[in-house]
This record gives C-alpha cells, sequence and structure tokens, in this order.
C-alpha cells in the first residue's frame, strides 16, 4: 500500500471513528448504553471508547473557588464600566511605563491634576508589572489609556469658568479694610490728578 | 477554520442557513455590559477548569489558569467576533471555543512557569507528579482508573483531543478551533488516541 493509499485509509477509518463518537455521546443523554456503530470499525476501539465514555468525567472546581472568582470578576466588570463611562467625554492619555519621564515641553505636564493622575498610574503600572512577573504573563507594549475621563475635567473647567464670572462680575467689597483700600487709592489718584480704576 | 462568519451567505447568491449561536445572546449582553459576564463564567467555569485539571493535575494549578483565562477573557471581549466553520452543529459555541482557547493558551504559559519555578512541598518530596507530566499526575491519585491512566499517557494533542470530545463533549469542528487544527487533523488524532488507548488497555488487560 502506497503512503497516500494508507493516509486516505486512516482518513476513512478515523470518519468512521468520529460517527461512532457522535453517536455515543448522543446516546449518553438518552441514557442509552451503547450507539450503532458501522461494522468497518474495529471492536477494540469501539470497546475503548465506550469505557472513556464511561470514565473521563468533568472535574468542578470548589464552590469556594467559584464564588471568590465571580466576585474578582465583578470587581474588574465594574471597572471596565467606569472607564467605558468616563470613555464617552474624557482624553485618551499615554500609560506611563515604569520607567517613563514625562517629556519636556508636554502641555500636560504643568496640569496639576494629570500630574496626580499620572502618578497614580506610575504606582498602578509598578505593581502590575510585579504581579505579572509573579505570575509569568508577558506584558504587552504599553498602550493608551483613559485617565480621569470628563466628569472632573469638565467639573474643573466649570468650575474654574464660575470664579472668574464671579470676580468679574462682583460688586464693591463691604467689609471696613476693603473700603478703606479704595478710599486711600482713590486719595492717591486724586492727588496724581488721574482717575481711581474701578474695582 | 473559523474563517467565515455565522448569518452570512455562502459563495454565489445562494443563501446559507446556519444555526443560532446558543451564546449569542448572552455574549451580546455581556459586550454592552460587563458586569453581566457573570453568566457565561457561570456557564462555563466548570469546563474550563476541568480541562485544565486534566491538562495539568493539579487542582491549585487548574485554579489559577481558570482565574487567568476568565479574566483575560472579560479583558477581551469586546473584540469577540462569532465565527464559525460551515458545518459546525446546531450545539456548536464560537464563545466556548473561543474561551477554551483562551485556557488552552494559558495553560501552556502555567507550564513555562512552573518548570521555571519549581515548588514541590516538603512532605510531598519523592512522589510528587511534576504538573508538566499528566502521566505522573495522574499515576499518583490513588484512584486513579486505568482508563484515566491511558488518556494520561497519551501525547499533547491527542491526550487534549479526547478531553475536550469526552469531557467537554465537543464535536470534532470545536475541537479543530481550540487546538488550531483541521477537522480531518483531529478526527485522525482521535482515531489514533482511541487505538492507543484500545491498545494500553489490552496489553494491561483492562479492556472490558
Amino acid at each position: 500500500m502506497t503512503s497516500a493509499a494508507a493516509l486516505e485509509s486512516v482518513e476513512i477509518e478515523a470518519l468512521v471513528t468520529d460517527r461512532y463518537l457522535d453517536a455515543l455521546l448522543a446516546a449518553a443523554e438518552r441514557r442509552a448504553p451503547d450507539a450503532p456503530a458501522d461494522p468497518s470499525l474495529d471492536p477494540a476501539l469501539r470497546r475503548a471508547a465506550l469505557r472513556l465514555r464511561d470514565e473521563l468525567v468533568r472535574v468542578h472546581p470548589s464552590f469556594r473557588f467559584e464564588e471568590r472568582l465571580a466576585r474578582r470578576l465583578a470587581e474588574a466588570a465594574a471597572g471596565m464600566r467606569l472607564a467605558v463611562a468616563a470613555g464617552g467625554e474624557g482624553a485618551i492619555l499615554p500609560f506611563p511605563g515604569a520607567g517613563d519621564d514625562f517629556r519636556a515641553g508636554d502641555p500636560l505636564v504643568d496640569d496639576p491634576l494629570l500630574r496626580f493622575a499620572r502618578g497614580g498610574a506610575l504606582r498602578a503600572n509598578a505593581a502590575l508589572r510585579a504581579n505579572a512577573a509573579l505570575h509569568g504573563i508577558r506584558l504587552l507594549p504599553r498602550r493608551p489609556l483613559l485617565v480621569g475621563g470628563a466628569v472632573t475635567s469638565a467639573a474643573l473647567s466649570l468650575a474654574g469658568a464660575a470664579f472668574v464670572a464671579w470676580r468679574l462680575t462682583r460688586g464693591a467689597p463691604t467689609d471696613p479694610m476693603a473700603r478703606a483700600v479704595r478710599l486711600a487709592r482713590a486719595a492717591r489718584a486724586a492727588r496724581e490728578g488721574s482717575p481711581a480704576e474701578p474695582d | 477554520m473559523f474563517g467565515r462568519g455565522r448569518g452570512g451567505e455562502a459563495a454565489g447568491s445562494v443563501r446559507r442557513v446556519v444555526p443560532l449561536d446558543p451564546d449569542r445572546s448572552l455574549v451580546r449582553t455581556a459586550q454592552a455590559d460587563p458586569a453581566r459576564f457573570d453568566a457565561l463564567y457561570r456557564k462555563y467555569v466548570a469546563q474550563v477548569y476541568s480541562f485544565a485539571y486534566h491538562e495539568l493535575g493539579d487542582h491549585h494549578e487548574a485554579e489559577d489558569v481558570t482565574e487567568q483565562a476568565f479574566l483575560l477573557a472579560l479583558g477581551a471581549l469586546a473584540r469577540f467576533r462569532e465565527e464559525a466553520p460551515d458545518d459546525a452543529g446546531p450545539e456548536a459555541s464560537t464563545f466556548r471555543v473561543w474561551l477554551l482557547r483562551i485556557a488552552r493558551n494559558a495553560i501552556a504559559n502555567q507550564r513555562r512557569t512552573v518548570r521555571r519555578r519549581p515548588a514541590t512541598p516538603l512532605d510531598a518530596v519523592g512522589e510528587a507528579a511534576a504538573p508538566d507530566d499528566p502521566e505522573r499526575a495522574v499515576l499518583a491519585r490513588a484512584d486513579a482508573s486505568a482508563a484515566w491512566a491511558a488518556v494520561a499517557r497519551l501525547p499533547g494533542d491527542r491526550r487534549r483531543a479526547v478531553v475536550l470530545r469526552f469531557v467537554e463533549e465537543m464535536t470534532t469542528a470545536e475541537i479543530a478551533g481550540v487546538l488550531g487544527r483541521s477537522e480531518g487533523a483531529v478526527r485522525v488524532l482521535l482515531h489514533r488516541a482511541l487505538r492507543s488507548v484500545a491498545r494500553d488497555l489490552g496489553e494491561r488487560g483492562e479492556a472490558r
């Protein structure tokens, strides 16, 4: 028999075996002891398949482990929901690597909120790398990460705008010290011949 | 393999009727809201754990792999796309194939890690099975049956194919997706594995 013919023969035998396994596993669902097989199927293979069907059983994890992992997944999912919620209006920032420095001239460097967020990201990244090393997990190269999100930055922007508006529109100060300062400044302006600037 | 999306059309204008993936609604719900991943987790945690346990022969390592697999799956769920082979049966779940493929990679990583940092409790020195040696792991169990041992003696993909077929009751097409092989190759793997098991049981006088 040539090698091609032998290969074809094995494939045909494998197909017959596979059909029997399909029937056998379907029979197990009906609690039938066996299933009909093609006469060409080797009886030894059939006995081995029956034996494996009866003796290879699924091993279940402990209830304690299952619940612990369920809680861990729920926590991870909650974190993902937060990121998705913030992602609607947030900005994408590069996630700093453990050894990364902020680049000179980066306009984001002077933002105290972002500096705080990136500091936290650096600490989180160091913890992530340590955990990955402990478990032998290979980390992918750094990728952009949403930090902060729209809620915080928009709230700060709104607060800033409101503060400036208040400063521009507020009336004259009413406390005695402010009145004294204003009178002194008006008197000095009168002496120098120029009108005092309004507050 | 797993190259054509379900619900698509075959070549030309002939419309192909394909079965509904049983996990489609659960997957879509979890993709929209990761907190709903719990349903998929509950459905498949035993299968992933069992697969890992049969491969590694150690409960603690099977737990580690199960945890890694589900955390990775949750993180990558948004990128999951439902794909199935042309002849996948109505019970075939592409999510299950995807999940077990993640588990298979996690098992391979776990084996590499354990090989780098082997740890054996002092009271088990001398009789502990190496985690990457399923044969010894199974033989070490007092209640290990001859059939279990015969499967554990099979080489890598033959053993995996048998476990996925008999324990997880996957179709040949699904196993092909998990192992990254063609269906024909998986059929031959299973056939040869059964022949080895039959010979092994026969030689030991275990065949019924």
